[in-house]
């Protein structure tokens, strides 16, 4: 096969290397570990509770018992879920990419007084947990009266989207050549046009690295949903997920339907972005 | 066309561009963090209008009082040492092979990096059913394999069970740490490689004097991101045990959890909070100072 005769020839050398074949046969049994969980998931999803119990637990399934992910569907309350999910998961990330690019932009390119302090303080955010302060927090959403509505979950999760995402975007907009804004700036323009015509539409390779980031981690939060989101008919995915768990243990069919169903949608946007995810978080994360 | 709308001074158009993320981000991260070190100083369930001012009472409750504090802070510093070594051991052999000119690279790094996307409740519940002791993966083939001595009730006995969620964060984080060594990886010049394998260095020495030299901030940013996202370890923990059997599994940041949104005792809740808040800050701190200077050193 021509990826092989290609294959495992380190950088500088045009010889197969033996050590690396070896090495990779052993890593390729590694990875099949690794994906060992998903298989069962799949395989578990697809059989009756009495194939369930009655089969070994690596099996294949016999009969494939997609009634499975229906009858979760129903069971679990996924229209609820998925909705909340997505109303959620859709106004919060394009509006704190949105707050997050403006503000690193000004941090980067507009001469303020307070560059430094304000830069530092939203690196600070970046590395302050979250799940140390669901009181207070639950307790500020509280008093603006906001708990068991989209707003209330919305405002927190922009809140600790917002420091990391300005980091990023500051070390690009940083990379940006001085003389780009300053030509537009001797002609006129003021920050707020350079910002929407110049910096938003180079930065887009990043924010659509930092778009699946944060969908992800928005679709999957679970903690401060946990808190503010007490209503059954609020809950998102991962809430449902949960009860879900905890209500019909011994469906364990139904339960990795449940699972799939969750995860599914996350693993299809990362799998369809994973390209831009890397190269675009490279540029911004660990740039050299 | 008129010039008669509206302009603002430079620095007023930076101040309006910054507005937005920064309210949001004081209201909503900042204030509490204040606010709950204000509540670790006080006595407050939750209901009443006034919280009473205790001073210091709440942290000697928790370290005097509480039968479960040091367990939980005992596992929090244990698992969060462990979650910086291993699965970055492995993160990092991964990166390294899949850096490599080897068949199947991209197939094999999204099965690695597929468990990080899959929220931590699923990875937990996936877990928790592998993990049954009747019908779970793992005692299945013990089973099968006639290796019935072995055979446990992994979540269940409380002398496992830490480890037995720990198995789980460890399949789950790995694929993290593997993207970001493998972008340092990528960003080694090629050039200085073959410029060392023309002078004669060999497979460890290529490694020892180029690769692991140029990885040094790679490495920093891997290690302080894993320690801190262990600290906060709460959702696959709450997810697979719920801090049980007998608080076997009981993590600081749940803890502080239980105590304020649960048993209803906010002051103590967040002394604990305080408590690991603090822990945090010893990481942070120096971290961000180092982060700066290379940031300036850069310029």
């Amino acid at each position: 096969m021509k990826v092989f005769s290609q294959a495992f020839r380190p950088v500088g050398s045009n010889k197969v290397d033996p050590v690396l074949v070896a090495l990779w046969i052993a890593f390729i049994l590694f990875a099949i570990i690794w994906i060992t969980p998903f298989l069962f998931i799949v395989f578990t999803s697809l059989k009756s509770n009495s194939t369930v119990m009655g089969s070994s637990a690596f099996s294949p399934p016999t009969e494939l018992a997609f009634g499975n992910f229906a009858a979760a569907w129903a069971r679990g309350n996924f229209s609820t879920t998925a909705f909340n999910g997505i109303v959620i998961t859709f106004i919060k990330v394009p509006l704190g990419l949105f707050v997050s690019a403006m503000a690193a932009y000004a941090l980067a390119k507009v001469p303020m007084r307070i560059n430094k302090v304000l830069f530092a303080l939203f690196v600070f955010g970046t590395m302050l947990p979250f799940q140390v302060m669901l009181a207070p927090i639950f307790r500020q959403v509280n008093a603006f009266g906001l708990i068991n509505t989209y707003p209330g979950i919305i405002l927190p999760y922009l809140a600790f989207g917002i420091p990391y995402q300005v980091f990023i975007l500051y070390g690009f907009f940083s990379t940006v050549p001085k003389e780009l804004s300053e030509a537009a700036r001797i002609d006129g323009a003021s920050h707020f046009t350079i910002f929407r015509r110049i910096f938003l539409p180079v930065s887009l390779p990043v924010l659509s690295a930092l778009l699946i980031l944060d969908f992800v981690a928005t679709w999957n939060e679970f903690a401060m949903a946990l808190v503010i989101l007490q209503d059954p008919r609020m809950w998102t995915l991962p809430l449902g997920l949960m009860n879900f768990q905890s209500q019909f243990q011994s469906d364990y069919g139904q339960l990795n339907a449940a699972i799939i169903m969750t995860v599914l949608p996350a693993a299809i946007v990362y799998l369809m972005f994973q390209r831009y995810f890397v190269s675009g978080l490279t540029s911004g994360a660990v740039k050299e | 066309m008129s010039k008669a709308r509206l302009t603002l001074r430079p620095s007023m158009q930076g101040y309006v561009l910054l507005a937005p993320a920064l309210i949001v981000y004081l209201l909503f991260a900042v204030y509490p963090m204040i606010d709950v070190i204000r509540m670790s100083f006080s006595s407050w369930n939750g209901l009443s209008p006034q919280a009473k001012f205790v001073g210091l009472a709440n942290y000697r409750a928790i370290m005097t009082q509480d039968p479960v504090f040091w367990g939980a802070l005992w596992n929090t510093l244990i698992w969060t040492t462990t979650a910086v070594i291993v699965p970055n051991l492995i993160a990092f052999g991964v990166a390294l092979a899949l850096n490599q000119n080897i068949p199947g690279r991209s197939g094999l790094r999204i099965v690695f990096y597929l468990p990080v996307i899959i929220a931590s409740i699923a990875v937990a519940t996936i877990w928790k059913w592998m993990y049954d002791p009747f019908f779970g993966l793992f005692n299945g083939l013990l089973t099968s394999w006639g290796l019935t001595g072995w055979i446990m009730d992994w979540l269940g006995d409380k002398k496992i069970a830490l480890w037995s969620v720990f198995v789980a964060h460890v399949w789950q984080s790995v694929g993290f740490s593997m993207v970001l060594f493998l972008a340092g990886l990528q960003s080694v010049s090629t050039t200085l490689i073959e410029a060392a394998r023309i002078d004669g260095a060999g497979r460890w020495g290529v490694f020892r004097y180029v690769t692991l030299p140029a990885l040094v901030p790679t490495m920093t940013v891997v290690f302080v991101l894993s320690l801190i996202n262990s600290l906060k370890a709460f959702d696959i923990v709450y997810g697979m045990t719920g801090g049980g059997p007998a608080q076997s599994t009981q993590m600081l940041a749940m803890w502080a959890y239980t105590q304020s949104m649960q048993l209803g005792v906010f002051g103590r809740g967040a002394a604990v909070s305080v408590v690991l808040l603090l822990i945090t800050l010893v990481v942070v701190i120096p971290y961000m100072r180092w982060m700066f200077k290379r940031e300036d050193m850069g310029r």
